[in-house]
């Protein structure tokens, strides 16, 4: 596509006059000011509709008797980029294999969604979810009962064969 | 009626004044408040909205977070000069409205309260005088603070504050030859004789007040001062918590005030169409006009007249004061040689010539025997406006402000024009900075 | 006659010449191409029952094992070609049928061979439809997890106890799609002392360690070529970090001391290695004061006070677990400060753990993996088979005390309190290295590198595989350092510079250099014979 150039055409400074142009200007202003086209979000009471594959920070998924999913596999500390993840894997005492420690760092995330991704048993997520003050820094490195307790929508993956997709 | 004499008009005195303080101190909190919300709307924006309904409790919230901040002082300040150049601004700004009538005189079993805080016989002589003490506040902070973004802030208040006050003067002097007395009150009364404000007769005159008013409280688009894109904050970059904030009290104060100057000059003052509420002190006597034969007729105060016409009064003012946010948010701000320009090449001769049109005109129709009155104002309005379109159509036109494009191919026209006059090709280099203006 | 002993064939478009006898899986390894396989061991013997190495043969009329099919003098073998891939990709289709493909939960994962070769050769997706047989998992006692859902029925496991331990214990019960490995009755693996071997070669997840169950993953271990330090065989492991902690120790293939093998004893013996509270920092003690310093200035004060208690006679005690390095570093500082013999003492235990099947290798009696260099460089043995004891004239000495490695757990409080100058270098504290002047830290073995010699002689390498705690340095460099400033002569700048000084000055090791020992090792020209028949 060729590049299109639009040429202003200027008035000659013989025939521009400021006042006039200043009116219109206020002209314009004053439109807005009676009739605002607001954009603005009120947003602690409005929320933000957060696009489906928005990756927020993490939540574990638990089954119904509130272990969580995670079977220690070891795959998202090995494919994590920013080396967040802290895994101690372990045995429970009916035999499955669990995290014993289970830490994401959130400070040092970037959030690429690649423990999701990568994840075997669709435990680790990340999630539909940016609302994050604490108070302290080390509140961000969540263990495993953070994210098991944390209630936010998950990302929804990206589908290969609907690259398009939303 | 009796005006109010004795140990009353002390206390009705007092009233005013705290009265009156209040009521500044209020408008120009909100002021603020007001100017946050419409730059929001303008922009498309909402504005603080946290604090209280509507965020009308932000001023307070704005105050309060002043005082507990850090006030800070800067070790190569001037102390002394320093501290006192906050104050030498704000006072300038709220004294002036003591001459400023606010409504129809108020009836009271003690007699006639006059609605005005101190009705001197200098009047507007009182306002400019005091209006040109504020940019000492500027230039002495500016220069104590002993930082060079602030200097440099200084130095522009002061040479910007002194040429708009040449065309402040200038654009007044139409309206003193109509009225012929310089307090306040004759003007308010001068223009309900009328029965035309003199926003119109003297349309010229008012644009011309208008802009210099701009420019005295330092509002866009002429706050060279305070220019934050080359000044960082200009003259009050040094100043913290209540001192930065009495700047902003000043800044505020003196657009009310101009405001309330403006509303009394060109739009009537307190007074409303009509004669009804017409009140003057006419050799002693309150009246409300003059018969056909030329005797008086008394106006008749009352509490429920002065109330209206106060709120007269503060529609026309806030109106001002809404042009000034308006003008705030629309217009960018000038260049500093374009401030300059405006002020000495345009302003200067505009009002110059604008006052020798309103003598002449005034001498004529005095001369022809026309009284004073609303044909008086028709002719009046006539002849301002003829000059009010040759300005806006003639002298505007590529004279008050362009830009550097602009200037550039003027430039390129006058070389090109000084080659023409050169035909012989004797070798001389016209450098585009040679010609020009 | 050697020539009909050469035979030539071509495997995949290369000529190689083999041995006769040599399996087509050997010679295809000779040209560097690895045939697939499950069941065959260089260790055992091959039952051709995995079905994966088959390949094809010109002019066979099937696809032939190639574990067990001997090369003949002008075959033509193709490995890749569709035939063979064709009939590989079958093979471990079958297998997936009844896998669980639980990896994300396997031990295997990352070091299995199933995932190795489906990820190469196999389909991309299963076709089965059938509900999968599911058995669940057993202890086999001893270290050894059973998962059956995972096994490939290799039988490597029931081969080594049979061939190699000689010991009967595993089996295979069931026929079919059932089949399973098992052990007799409640019996297990129990008492025998080789059987983390057999996790070792199951190729896939079926056969995990206790101790290692969800420890770690393979991909996140480091692996370090080492010694065996638990007795005086010398196996060659490698030890597995992660962290800077040893996770678990694996048998690494040296045909002339251990073979592939290693026992349960080495295999578990690794904790102390990750012990903590060690030394970080010279600690000196004067005046009754103690306190930290560096090292330079620490050992200055050494010189200057050494020398003089030397003038009462010298004792020195060094440990069989210290390197040759460390050893003749030892040695020659003591001789410098005018003493002659070095004291070690070593534990031995009563019984030897024998493999069976493998010649010349058991779990020795001496439990230290340098008792024969401390021999060879003319060390006296001292103290009881417990390793204490037998330094009752060290302990009350009133000269210069040495000590190098050995933590003196059997001595009281007293011990050096009458010397004039006492110098413990050791990576513990202890109640008898606390009356030390000098509280010298050094590196553990896992942590410098050096060499051992084992009983045979064979002096082999070891490398470092952690970091050292804290100032702790080799032995051998800060021995160096001190015996350099008494001596004028230049102090040895790596392990390799110190054990050519020990090579030149000791008969024994006359010509061994680290190049010349490699990762296997080699024999040191006389052999001495501990402590008669071991």
């Amino acid at each position: 596509m060729a590049i299109s150039v639009k040429v202003m055409e200027r008035p000659e400074p013989e025939e521009t006059s400021y006042l006039r142009a200043a009116l219109s200007g206020m002209a314009l202003t004053f439109k807005h000011l009676i009739n605002p086209v607001k954009v603005t979000q009120q947003y602690p009471e409005e929320q933000t509709d957060l696009h489906p594959r928005w990756r927020g920070t993490h939540r574990m998924e638990v089954h119904a008797d509130g272990r969580p999913k995670c079977v220690a596999c070891g795959l998202c500390p090995t494919v994590c980029p920013a080396n967040c993840i802290r895994l101690v894997g372990g045995e429970d005492d009916q035999g499955n294999r669990y995290p014993i420690v289970y830490e994401i760092d959130e400070f040092r995330c970037i959030f690429c969604g690649m423990c999701q991704e990568v994840c075997p048993v669709e435990a680790i997520h990340v999630g539909r979810h940016f609302e994050n003050a604490e108070y302290t820094r080390d509140r961000f490195v969540y263990d495993l009962d953070r994210l098991m307790e944390q209630e936010h929508p998950t990302t929804l993956l990206w589908d290969p064969s609907d690259p398009r997709s939303e | 009626m009796e005006p109010i004499s004795g140990v009353p008009a002390i206390v009705a005195m007092v009233a005013k004044v705290l009265g009156l303080f209040t009521i500044l101190m209020l408008v120009v909190a909100y002021a603020t408040l007001a100017e946050r919300r419409i730059s929001a709307w303008i922009q498309d924006r909402s504005g603080p909205n946290r604090v209280g309904p509507f965020g009308l409790l932000q001023p307070i919230a704005d105050g309060i977070k002043n005082f507990l901040k850090e006030e800070t002082l800067p070790a190569t300040a001037n102390r002394l000069f320093f501290v006192l150049a906050p104050m030498i601004t704000i006072t300038p700004a709220l004294v002036v409205f003591a001459v400023i009538p606010v409504a129809a005189p108020l009836a009271t079993p003690w007699g006639v309260v006059d609605m005005i805080v101190a009705d001197v016989p200098i009047g507007i002589l009182y306002v400019l005088a005091l209006s040109s003490l504020g940019v000492y506040g500027l230039v002495l902070g500016g220069w104590a603070s002993n930082n060079k973004y602030a200097f440099l802030g200084g130095l522009r208040a002061s040479a910007q504050m002194v040429s708009y006050e040449v065309a402040l003067g200038l654009s007044l002097i139409p309206v003193l030859m109509l009225v012929g007395n310089v307090t306040l009150t004759e003007m308010v009364w001068q223009q309900q004789q009328m029965g035309i404000w003199f926003a119109l007769p003297l349309s010229l005159a008012f644009i011309l007040f208008l802009i210099s008013a701009f420019a005295e409280s330092n509002r866009l688009p002429f706050d060279m001062p305070e220019a934050e894109s080359e000044l960082v904050t200009g003259y009050h970059t040094e100043y913290s918590s209540m001192k930065f904030s009495q700047y902003m009290i000043a800044e505020f104060g003196h657009m009310v005030t101009a405001s309330a100057l403006m509303a009394t000059l060109f739009l009537g003052g307190w007074d409303l169409p009509g004669t009804w509420d017409n009140a003057f002190w006419h050799e002693g006597q309150l009246i409300r006009g003059f018969a056909e034969d030329g005797s008086v007729l008394m106006a008749d105060a009352a509490w429920w007249k002065t109330l209206v016409t106060f709120g007269a009064f503060g529609v026309k003012t806030l109106f001002f004061l809404l042009v000034y946010i308006w003008v705030r948010w629309t217009l960018p701000r000038f260049r500093y040689d374009q401030v300059m320009a405006l002020g000495w090449k345009v302003m200067l001769p505009t009002g110059l010539g604008y006052a020798m049109l309103m003598a002449v005109t005034i001498l004529s129709l005095d001369t022809v025997g026309m009284t004073y009155g609303f044909t008086y104002g028709l002719v009046l309005t006539g002849v301002s406006g003829l000059a009010t379109l040759a300005f806006l159509f003639f002298i505007d036109r590529g004279h008050t402000i362009a830009g550097a494009a602009a200037l550039n191919r003027q430039r390129a026209h006058a070389a090109r024009h000084a080659r023409g006059d050169n035909p012989a090709g004797d070798g001389q280099v016209v450098l585009p900075s040679a010609v020009g203006d | 006659m050697a020539e009909s002993n050469e035979i030539t064939l071509t495997i995949d478009g290369h000529e190689v010449s083999v041995r006769k006898g040599t399996t087509l899986l050997q010679a295809a390894q000779e040209i560097g191409t690895s045939v697939p396989h499950y069941c065959y061991h260089p260790g055992m013997s091959s039952p051709a029952m995995c079905r994966l190495c088959l390949v094809e043969v010109e002019g066979a009329p099937k696809p032939m094992p190639s574990c067990v099919t001997q090369a003949q003098d002008g075959q033509v073998v193709h490995t890749e070609s569709e035939l063979a891939l064709d009939m590989r990709r079958g093979v471990l289709e079958f297998y997936l049928v009844n896998h669980p493909l639980d990896c994300p939960i396997c031990d295997q994962s990352g070091e299995c061979k199933l995932q190795d070769y489906v990820h190469e050769e196999g389909r991309e997706h299963g076709r089965s439809r059938e509900p999968k047989r599911v058995f669940g998992r057993d202890d086999f006692g001893g270290d050894v997890l059973f998962y059956g859902d995972r096994c490939v029925m290799c039988t490597r496991c029931v081969r080594f106890m049979n061939e190699v331990e000689q010991d009967s214990r595993l089996t295979v019960v069931e026929r079919g799609n059932r089949s399973i490995i098992d052990t007799f009755f409640e019996e297990g693996l129990e008492g025998t002392y080789w059987h983390g071997n057999i996790v070792d070669i199951c190729p896939v997840g079926a056969l995990v360690s206790k101790d290692f169950l969800h420890k770690a993953r393979a991909w996140d271990l480091d692996h370090t070529d080492s010694v065996c330090p638990s007795c005086s065989q010398g196996c060659n492991v490698s030890l597995h970090t992660r962290d800077n902690l040893v996770q678990r120790i694996k048998p690494r293939e040296n045909l002339a001391v251990n073979g592939w093998w290693m026992c349960d004893y080495g295999r578990m013996n690794y904790e102390w290695i990750n012990a903590g509270h060690r030394l970080e920092a010279p600690l000196v003690r004067a005046d009754g004061d103690t306190r930290a310093m560096g090292w330079k200035e620490a050992l200055k004060a050494l010189l200057e006070r050494a020398p003089t208690a030397a003038a009462h006679g010298v004792k020195a005690v060094a440990s069989p677990h210290a390197s040759n390095e460390d050893l003749a570093a030892f040695q020659a500082l003591v001789r410098d400060l005018g003493g002659e013999d070095v004291l070690y003492r070593l534990r031995v235990v009563e019984n030897e753990r024998p493999l069976k099947g493998f010649p010349n290798l058991a779990r020795r009696r001496e439990l230290a993996p340098n008792a024969d260099g401390a021999e060879l460089l003319g060390m006296t043995r001292v103290g009881d088979d417990d390793a204490s004891g037998g330094l009752d004239e060290v302990a009350d000495h009133d000269g210069l005390i040495l000590v190098l490695g050995d933590d003196l757990d059997d001595q009281g409080e007293e011990f050096g309190r009458n010397a004039a100058c006492y110098i413990h270098l050791g990576a513990h504290g202890g109640t008898a290295p606390a009356n030390a002047h000098f509280l010298l830290p050094v590196t553990t073995f896992a942590e410098q590198e050096g060499t051992f010699t084992n009983r045979d002689g064979r002096v082999q390498r070891f490398w470092p595989s952690m970091e050292t705690a804290g100032a702790a340095r080799p032995p051998w460099f800060v021995l160096g350092v001190l015996l350099a400033e008494r001596t004028g002569a230049p102090a040895a700048r790596s392990a390799a510079e110190s054990f050519a000084q020990l090579s030149s000055r000791v008969d024994a090791f006359a010509g061994l250099t680290y190049e010349g020992l490699g990762a296997r090792g080699a024999v040191v020209n006389e052999t001495v014979s501990l402590t008669g028949g071991g």
